[in-house]
This record gives structure tokens, sequence and C-alpha cells, in this order.
């Protein structure tokens, strides 16, 4: 009773400093904030863009600690801790590339670029639905925490390869760059509201988490309460 | 360390042998890749000088389809009477199983590459016999790259009820650092551009990408094939 | 002209992570309650069972 009492009570802080972030920073970024010299309005994006981003890339790291974390001590809570960020960092990640070809569109005219950021950050989609995709195809838990931790801790590497090789590339051949801070250097105040809305994100990702995780749990549960049904 | 070689060989030899008599994944492969070159070969003009420079990216896609074909069977035709389980409690280590398949995988795909390539050759009339030995190293370390990732795919989907949709589904997106190296490298090496300065970067990314992933699938493949 | 299609694309940017986030959080509610119907029918199950 007392673990479900302090769960509830970090959810609530969570999401109490979740609002109260996200309502300041949002007037901010609204209201306080003027227009950026070369961008205009659409600026404001990247308020959403680079917490997510940053938000995504923390999740992934994470997932690789759990699954790690789970070959290293076979306990299935690592196993599902590691699903629930892989998912909501899905989410994050939807939300990077959503926002990034919107934010193209309107700075360079096009959907989309081959930049190291966008790019990367598709890739870690392509491999985190796979990853989602293939616990799907397991019905043995053992074996799909196994399964899919060996797939995490490959697609992480990979992300890491992708990441250094297209900076690398890009150092040499300049493409564009979905960044503010090359449209010309940020005005003042306005590179703060990208961390605290980095802070707010991580509290919703991490809400997001406990209860995607204890889904996870609560859904082994329910396999082996059934199959003791059966067993009857 | 020698009777792991000597394991991985008589795996790699096996697999050959056994290719070499039935000739399947090969035929396979080959045809399936003639098919894409002849069509592709509608969609662009093969004489236009805009073609050679998407000529790496053409040609290591079809290097890519065929090459699911080949390594989607590598552990598959180990499930029929049990094979993969003798083979798995049998002294070899699994690692030395893994290295076997990979090598004969490895060999298969060259074999099916550089008849592909000849074929390419002909259909979209490129020249680049200046660049033939950097194509040939370009083409070892991308395919060595697909494989030892198929491979170990392979053997993570080998017991999924949904193998033949997985193996792609989960194999393509970590290809795509190996797969953009290789292309940009080839489309270079196809329009005469050598190797240098410019794209030695993606000479390196593709050796870091197999000596990385050859290093890891060797740890990893005992907890995949055996738990 | 353009400062409208600027300010319009900015909002459908904030709209779209909005919904994005909003399908996810449907998505966990919808699982939610189909797990705790799933493990009272389970429940009731074994209670019959025994």
């Amino acid at each position: 009773m007392t673990q479900t009492n302090t769960r509830d009570r970090i959810l609530f802080v969570l999401a109490a400093v979740c609002a109260v972030l996200l309502s300041v920073n949002f007037y901010k970024i609204f209201l306080v904030l003027p227009d950026e010299a070369n961008q205009g309005a659409i600026y404001r994006i990247v308020y959403v863009h680079v917490p997510s981003i940053f938000t995504g890339f923390t999740g992934f790291f994470v997932a690789l600690a759990a699954s790690g974390a789970y070959l290293a001590t076979g306990k299935l809570k690592y196993d599902a801790f590691a699903a629930a960020v892989t998912e909501v960092s899905l989410a994050f990640a939807t939300i990077v590339l959503a926002t990034g070809m919107i934010w193209g569109r309107i700075i360079w005219g096009i959907w989309w670029a081959w930049d190291a950021r966008l790019t990367t950050m598709l890739v870690c989609w392509l491999i985190y639905a796979g990853y989602l995709m293939l616990r799907r195809a397991i019905d043995e838990p053992t074996q799909r925490a196994r399964l899919s931790a060996v797939v995490s801790i490959f697609g992480c590497v990979d992300i890491l390869i992708v990441w250094k090789s297209i900076e690398w590339w890009r150092t040499q051949h300049p493409a564009p760059v979905l960044s503010v801070r090359d449209g010309g250097g940020m005005g003042p105040g306005m590179e703060a509201p990208i961390y605290w809305n980095w802070l707010a994100f991580m509290c919703l990702a991490a809400i997001l988490v406990m209860v995607r995780t204890r889904q996870e749990q609560r859904s082994r549960e329910i396999d082996s309460l059934r199959r003791m049904a059966h067993s009857y | 360390m020698s009777s792991f070689f000597r394991a991985s060989f008589t795996i790699a030899a096996k697999d050959l042998r056994s290719e070499v008599r039935t000739k399947e994944a090969f035929n396979a492969s080959f045809a399936f890749s003639l098919v894409i070159l002849v069509l592709f070969s509608f969609a662009f003009d093969p004489s236009s000088e805009e073609l050679r420079t998407i000529s790496g990216g053409l040609l290591w896609l079809v290097f890519s389809f065929a090459g699911a074909l080949v390594l989607n069977r590598s552990f598959a035709r180990e499930l029929q009477n049990d094979c993969l389980d003798a083979l798995i409690s049998s002294p070899a280590p699994t690692s030395a199983i893994f290295f076997g398949k990979t090598l004969a995988n490895f060999l298969l795909l060259m074999i099916v590459e550089i008849a592909a390539l000849a074929v390419f050759a002909v259909l979209y009339d490129t020249h680049f016999s200046k660049q033939f030995w950097p194509v040939v190293l370009v083409m070892l370390l991308g395919t060595w790259g697909m494989t030892v990732i198929g491979t170990m795919f392979s053997a993570l989907t080998v017991n999924l009820r949904m193998r033949e949709m997985m193996l792609p589904t989960l194999v393509y997106p970590l290809l795509i650092p190996a797969l953009m190296a290789a292309m940009t490298l080839t489309s270079d090496l196809m329009i005469g551009t050598p190797l240098g300065k410019d794209n030695m970067i993606w000479l390196r990314v593709l050796a870091g990408f197999d000596f990385i992933y050859t290093v890891l699938a060797v740890v990893f493949i005992d907890i995949v094939l055996v738990g | 002209m353009i400062e409208a299609r600027n300010l319009t694309y900015m909002f459908y940017g904030f709209a779209a992570a909005f919904v994005i986030l909003v399908i996810y959080v449907v998505s966990l509610a919808l699982r939610e309650r189909k797990l705790t119907s799933e493990i009272d029918r389970v429940r009731r199950m074994i209670e019959r069972e025994k």
C-alpha cells in the first residue's frame, strides 16, 4: 500500500513540476520573446524540437543501460523498463521528425534535409520501431527480453555511428542545418527556455515511462496468472 | 584459438558445400539482382550522366536486396531435423558457428555481387576500369558489414514466427551507415573520382562499422542462440 | 504574406507535437483499460476454477 502511495506521490510531483515549467515557458515563448531576426515566428518551434531531441536521445541511452542491466542480472523488471523507455522515446522521436520537417519547410523550403540530427533521428526511429515490432512477435517473456536487449544494444551503437559519420561528413560538406544558432546567433534570453523545456519534457517522459513500465509488468502478471488458470 | 578457426572453417565449408550442390540461394539471389537491374534500366536512361552519379546507390540497393535472400536462409536452413540444436550442442563454440556461417555467406554474396557488377557494367555502360580495385575494396568491406549483421539477425530471428518479415525490418535500419558509406564511395568511384581526402571518411566509417559489429556479434551470439 | 505563412506553420508545428503526445497518452489509457479488464477476467477465471 505504501508503495502505491509513494509512486502516486512521485507521479503527482512530476506532473506538477512539468505543468508549472511548461506554463511559464510557453508564456515566455509566445508573449515575451520577440520574433527572431532571420527566421520570424517559426523559430519558436525550436522550443519543442530541441528538447524533444534531448529527451529522445537520453531515452535511448537509458534503454541501452536497462537492456545491459537485464542481460547482466536476468531480472525482467529491467526489460519492462527498457521497453517502456524505448516506446516513450519513439513518441518523442516522432515529435522531433514532425517538427523538424515543418520547420525545414519554412526555413529551407524543403520537407527534409539530410543533416546529422534529422537523419540520426530517422534511423533511431526505424530501429526503435523495429525493436517494438520484435517484442510483439515473441510471446515467451525471457526470450523476448533477451532478444530485444541484444537489438537495443546493436541499435544504440548504430545510432552513434550514424551520428558521428554524418557529422564528420557535414563538417566537410556543409548543408542545411536546422539550428537557430546558425541563423545568426540567438538573442538574449532565447536559449534558456530550451533547457527549461527540456526539464519539463523529461518530467513528462518520466511520468509516461512509469505508467508504461507498470503496464508492461502487469501484462506479464496476467500472462503468468493465465498460465496458472489453465493449469487447474 | 586454432580450434576456433578450425571449427569456423568446417562450418563454412559445410554451408558452402551444401550451397554448391543445390545452388538455391545463388540462383535466387542472382536472378533477383538481374531483375532489379533490368527494371531500373527502364526507370532511368542508361546513358545519362546523372545515372552514373547514382550508380553507387543503385548497385548497393541491388546488393542488399539480393543479400537478404541469402542471409535469411542462413540459420533457417538448420531448423529442419533439429540441425540447429545439434550444432549448438556440439563442441564447437557458438562464436565459431557464427563466424563460419558469416564466412560462407560472405563468399556466396561476393560471388553474386561480382556477377551482378558485371551485368551492371554492361547494361549501364559504366567505365570504372581505372577504379576497379578500389571498387572491389569497397565491395569487400561493405559486404562483410552486411553479412555480419545479416547472419547475426538470422540467428536472432530463427525461431520467430514472422522471420521473413522481421529480418529485413531489423537489419536494414542497422545497415544504414554502412550502406551510406558504400553507396557514396561507389558512386564517386563510378564517375572516376579516386579514393582521396574527400571520401576517405566513408572508408573509415565502413572499416569501423565492420570491426565494431564483428566484435559485438561474436560477443553476443551466445546470448542469442543459447540464452 | 510571408509572415502569415510563417505563423501558420508555427502553429502546425506546435499542433503536431501536441497531437502526437495526445495520441500516445490516449493509447496508454486504452491499454490501461484493456489490462484492468483482462486482469479481472483472469482473476475471476481462477476463482471459478478453485
